[in-house]
């Protein structure tokens, strides 16, 4: 990216600076989209300084910037924006999370969708504690008709668990089976947390 | 009268149109940010933000509504041109057509 040169030094200073705050309220991005965005801003800074060309190069400079606002606020959208694209379009769990957690501000539909993506991250590492404790993890049942869906041990539990009380008789009720159902659910959260992403993105340019 | 409460719907009715506003400058002419932002103030009388203008640019480039263009230029600072898509003028058209049923609703 070609950066613009000002005589003045001081402008010259508070615009670099103003670029490298750019970047780094951009670092999250793909290096694709950051230098889209950054060949925006630098674009709009220039077109502003050619049209209001005076005297005082500080000034109009000041202005611009004083308009863009700060990069950390004025950033925030368009980041969060592309980063849904980039989430969408890659299926990459670190961006998908990235998106999210960017969003969470923006609505209820992001708190649901963050916690959909905790309970995505809860399922694999169930798996991978039925392949160390085949015993403790599961799903149980008790001679209440509570259920729990998770990790047991005769000292605590953890899961997913509706009025369970460990005293009474429990029965595990899926056995190896477990592995491919946990599998297949967080397959399905996954899904529906893409469907649900594409939705919002729809949603926001309305 | 309350002249400040008409001022506050005066910005929410403006900035609710701005989408359309944006489609009906760019169906004249491809234009890169700063010249839109000149055009939306020149034709509807609306100072809009880069902080506003520039996130919905990317949501409607996003949509496939409008194709965003990078162009060389003699100063070496490339600008990016904003077109319309066709899909952006279907939904223009049909942006139209409301605005005009609720008008005529309003002076019926």
């Amino acid at each position: 990216m070609k950066a613009i040169s000002f005589d003045n030094q001081s402008a010259q200073r508070v615009y670099n600076d103003y670029m490298q705050r750019c970047r780094r309220a951009t670092s999250i991005l793909s290096e694709k989209d950051r230098e889209d965005v950054l060949l925006e801003i630098n674009s709009h800074i220039y077109e502003f300084l050619t049209a209001n060309n005076t005297k005082d190069q500080m000034e109009t400079l000041l202005n611009v910037l004083d308009r863009l606002g700060a990069p950390e606020e004025t950033l925030k959208d368009i980041v969060a924006a592309k980063k849904i694209g980039q989430a969408t379009l890659t299926f990459n769990p670190k961006h998908l999370i990235q998106a999210l957690v960017l969003n969470l501000t923006n609505g209820v539909i992001y708190f649901i969708l963050f916690v959909l993506f905790l309970f995505e991250i809860a399922f694999p590492i169930l798996i991978i504690l039925k392949l160390i404790y085949p015993d403790h993890v599961g799903l149980f049942i008790n001679s209440n008709g509570a259920f729990q869906y998770g990790y047991m041990s005769e000292s605590g539990s953890g899961g997913i668990s509706i009025g369970f009380h460990s005293h009474a008789k429990v029965t595990e009720l899926l056995g190896s089976w477990f592995i491919p159902v946990s599998l297949l659910t967080a397959v399905l959260i996954y899904l529906g947390i893409i469907f649900l992403l594409k939705i919002v993105k729809k949603n926001k340019t309305k | 009268m309350k002249v400040e409460f008409i001022e506050n719907w005066h910005s929410q009715f403006r900035k609710g149109l701005l989408p359309m506003f944006v489609f009906i400058i760019l169906e004249k002419k491809k234009c890169y940010g700063y010249e839109l932002i000149q055009d939306i103030k020149v034709e509807f009388d609306i100072d809009v933000g880069e902080g506003t203008l520039y996130p919905l640019l990317v949501r409607l480039a996003k949509e496939g509504l409008l194709s965003p263009q990078w162009e060389e230029q003699p100063s070496g600072i490339p600008r990016k041109y904003y077109s319309i898509s066709s899909e952006g003028k279907s939904v223009l058209a049909s942006m139209k057509t409301y605005a005009g049923s609720i008008l005529k609703k309003i002076n019926e």
